[in-house]
């Protein structure tokens, strides 16, 4: 008995070892920089999207997957400037109220069906203005409606100018799904979100759930040549360690997100190529902002702000529990927000002299045992880390930092919906404009229950004149002048505490190249074939 | 069946104590209150608990659970989909260290004391106090990175579309590690249980008898000894059915491995309350399951227990 199962284990053990070595295959190495066709990428994903429709909901999973099944109107480059993706061109008219665009002909679905603008309009009026949180929130009530003359012109009018609309257009915000597929059905059940059909580079094979989505290249894909690789295969892995090794393995091709302790490791090895990106399908331009409650002691008061900021040394933190990945923030908007950002602000060093000095004028003098207050930090327990740090150095100016480290939801819950909290935290993302990302925090309309809201509760009427003022130009040049008296508003009344403006890492095997730093799209990403 | 409802009620009103509302995961960020309201009335989510509860039990005496918020999809069938594989690494893990536990407990129990007693208790002890995570990761270092025997991750090798036996070699060939780290995490277990009523039965009068008689000391300790000990074991097996599931829900996570014990870990932390309701009923039902078994083969392996 013993020695037959010995002899059936010897078996499988060699022929397991058989199969290991037949996977290795010999290839000469292509060191052009020259795009070949060819090649499956497997990239690795930490969670199961879920549903496959763009246009009901913002989850990063599923955008993961879906922003390589479709296309926006515009695509934008690394600096967030729009050009041509379903659209060739657009005008804006001289009152800033309509914007004309003009689509691609001979544009086909993944099923052989035509592209029109009707399936533009219908987009919107049935999908993104319905379902999708950051569309119908921002533009319902600016958006008088959606014209299509003729099958490939589409005209977005508005009730007042509206500046921002080309960065709401793109694959991230506003997927353009077939009407011929989803017309009269209920687009948050219907099967066909489980098969997309888009008309973008990839399309769609399988989804084994827990497990693997698999799509391949879109061989009639409008632009000529694109996409690169054969096959696109998102690996679902929930833990990012094992995700890291499996890369360094060779069995996933490419990390979106390394663990900042794994980044040293990986940029001794050759056959890893690291980069730094600050968007993607999730958001971008992401800032880890602290929210204090204003509506009570001790954060309504603009001294005991100004101190609290400035016992924090942010470059510490920076360094040590972001693993260098990202800047120290400078205000509301993102370094990488180039257009909009604004140096011009009132900046706050780290100083503990200066922050006890500010403590002790506010009226919040060290009692017996060296505290000054309490105040509890409510976060999610992805923040556990910064925490302990910020406690520390919150010790030497007599602020007593208590831990409160909950789970995503619970931590969401009390902040935004119970507002029974002290101080809480949140990864704000800018998005590809300001008025997308960056506007609902600060304005006294956005006050509510709801989270990645004004959290902290920040009621300013002239910054609220000010948002307006800037969504309303559509001169790129007059709004970033508005926007820069916004962000010296900001910092001086300072009504958050922005940390870092968060760069995160990806990873990838050397042999692949083409991937962008402002965006999760594997249009162009190719194989070398070594 | 009054054990199921139990757990049922429970269950609801535990998982709706939790704060934290599926509703901001389900539709995403940046909306505004009249779309939470209008996606919160979609859900059902903003009809009193009570009633929610009542709709609920009448829903599962029809069969039907559900849809998931997260999948999108009936709850039964995202469960089925992912029992296979939770089987395969489950059974795997509970075959193993049944035998491997009585196997070692035997041993032990029949030569306490001896340097072999003691190396096998101390190893299997402190694999037992190494959390099954950390257990995997070390699996993962020394047997996948090192050594290079054996994959990473998943339960099939994704590049590749093997098909028939090399399906099966492959799907093995991921199945060694997470089996191997669930095995060991409960080893110890077994080990100790059967170590101590081995003892215990090889110290009666009728093993002294058999002794006696002049048997060979294997025979004695397999055929006489071990049935005997069989008893308690089996209660403790029984149990472990629970034990391994959640278990199995961190194996799972750290190897990639796509089965239900991941699915539990992510439904609790999106609150996704059709699909945790499914898949805790089905955890219960299965332990009850268990101990009617376990029950059931008490009565076959010693005539003197009945039943009335």
């Amino acid at each position: 008995m013993a020695s037959r199962k010995k002899l059936l284990f010897g078996t499988a053990l060699f022929l397991m070892l058989l199969l290991t070595a037949c996977n290795g295959q010999p290839t000469t190495p292509n060191s052009t920089n020259n795009p070949k066709s060819g090649g499956t990428l497997v990239v690795a994903m930490a969670n199961d999207p879920g549903t496959l429709n763009p246009d009901i909901t913002t989850a990063f999973f599923t955008h993961y997957v879906t922003d390589q099944v479709f296309n926006g109107l515009v695509a934008l480059d690394d600096h967030l400037n729009p050009v041509p993706d379903l659209a060739t061109s657009w005008s804006i008219s001289g009152d800033g109220k309509a914007y004309t665009f003009h689509l691609r002909s001979g544009v086909q679905w993944q099923d052989g069906q035509p592209f029109s603008s009707a399936d533009v309009k219908f987009t919107f009026e049935h999908g993104l203005l319905k379902y999708h949180s950051r569309t119908k929130a921002g533009l319902t009530p600016v958006l008088s409606s959606i014209d299509t003359p003729d099958a490939l012109t589409v005209i977005f009018r508005f009730k007042r100018p509206y500046g921002p609309l080309l960065q709401r257009l793109d694959v991230v915000e506003a997927s353009i799904i077939p009407m011929h597929i989803y017309e009269g059905k209920n687009l948050l059940k219907d099967p066909a979100n489980l098969m997309p059909i888009g008309t973008g580079p990839f399309k769609f094979v399988e989804y084994v759930k827990g497990d693997h989505i698999t799509l391949q290249r879109n061989p009639h894909y409008f632009k000529a040549g694109l996409p690169y690789l054969d096959k696109l295969i998102f690996r679902i892995i929930p833990n990012a360690t094992t995700a890291t090794q499996a890369l360094e393995r060779g069995e996933v091709d490419y990390v979106d997100s390394v663990p900042g302790p794994d980044i040293s490791r990986l940029r001794n090895n050759s056959q890893v190529t690291l980069v730094q990106g600050f968007g993607g399908s999730g958001g971008s331009l992401c800032q880890d902002t602290l929210i204090p409650n204003l509506t009570k002691a001790p954060f309504n008061k603009l001294d005991v702000r100004r101190a609290f900021y400035q016992a924090l040394d942010r470059k510490f933190l920076l360094d040590h529990v972001y693993f260098d990945q990202g800047q120290v923030s400078t205000g509301p908007i993102s370094r990488q927000m180039t257009w909009a950002y604004s140096p011009d602000v009132r900046s706050y060093s780290y100083s503990t002299a200066s922050a006890n000095q500010l403590l002790d004028q506010a009226g919040y003098p060290r009692g017996p045992d060296g505290n000054r207050f309490t105040v509890t930090f409510t976060s999610a327990s992805s923040f556990a880390q910064l925490g302990q740090a910020m406690r520390e150095q919150l010790k030497q100016v007599g602020i007593n930092l208590v831990l409160e480290s909950l789970d995503f939801n619970a931590a969401v819950q009390k902040v935004f919906v119970q507002k029974n909290f002290d101080l809480g935290i949140a990864s704000y993302c800018n998005g590809n404009d300001p008025e997308i990302g960056v506007r609902r925090l600060y304005v006294s309309t956005n006050i509510g229950p709801i989270p990645f809201s004004n959290g902290a509760g920040y009621v300013n009427p002239q910054i609220d004149q000010l948002f307006n003022q800037a969504a309303a130009s559509t001169d790129r040049t007059q709004r970033a002048q508005v926007y820069a008296a916004i962000q010296k508003t900001l910092t001086d009344d300072l009504p958050y505490f922005w940390i870092v403006d968060t760069q995160g890492y990806h990873a990838y095997r050397s042999t692949f190249k083409g991937f962008h730093l402002s965006n999760n799209l594997f249009e162009q990403a190719w194989s070398t074939g070594g | 069946m009054p054990l199921v409802l139990a757990v049922l009620v429970l269950t609801f009103i535990l998982i709706h104590l939790a704060p934290g509302d599926p509703i901001y995961i389900l539709a995403g960020d940046g909306g505004d209150k009249a779309y939470y309201t209008e996606m919160r009335a979609y859900y059902g989510l903003d009809r009193p608990l009570p009633e929610q509860l009542v709709r609920y039990l009448l829903a599962v005496i029809h069969g039907d659970f559900g849809y998931s918020f997260t999948y999108q999809q009936p709850v039964l069938q995202v469960i089925l989909g992912r029992i296979p594989a939770t089987l395969l690494l489950m059974g795997t893990a509970l075959a193993l260290s049944t035998i491997l536990g009585l196997l070692l407990g035997t041993l032990t129990g029949s030569r306490p004391h001896t340097k072999l007693d003691r190396v096998i208790t101390a190893l299997t002890l402190t694999v037992y106090g190494i959390p099954v995570f950390w257990l995997g990761q070390l699996l993962i270092i020394v047997f996948a990175i090192w050594l290079k025997w054996f994959p990473i991750e998943g339960m099939v090798s994704v590049r590749d579309d093997y098909t028939g036996i090399f399906y099966g070699l492959d799907v093995l060939h991921h199945l060694a590690l997470p089996a191997i780290s669930l095995t060991l995490s409960q080893l110890a277990l077994t080990v100790r249980l059967t170590r101590t009523t081995v003892r215990e039965v090889l110290g009666e009068d009728f093993v002294r008898t058999a002794r006696a008689k002049g048997l060979p000391e294997r025979v004695v300790v397999l055929r006489h000894a071990l049935r005997n000990a069989l008893l308690p074991i089996v209660t403790v097996i029984g149990n472990e059915i629970g034990l391994l599931l959640t278990g199995a829900a961190l194996t799972e996570t750290v190897f990639a491995w796509p089965g239900l014990g991941r699915l539990l870990l992510s439904a609790t932390l999106n609150r996704d309350y059709p699909l945790l309701m499914a898949i805790f009923i089905l955890v219960a039902v299965t332990v009850i399951i268990a101990n009617l078994f376990t029950d059931l083969l008490y009565t076959w392996l010693d005539p003197r227990v009945r039943y009335k």
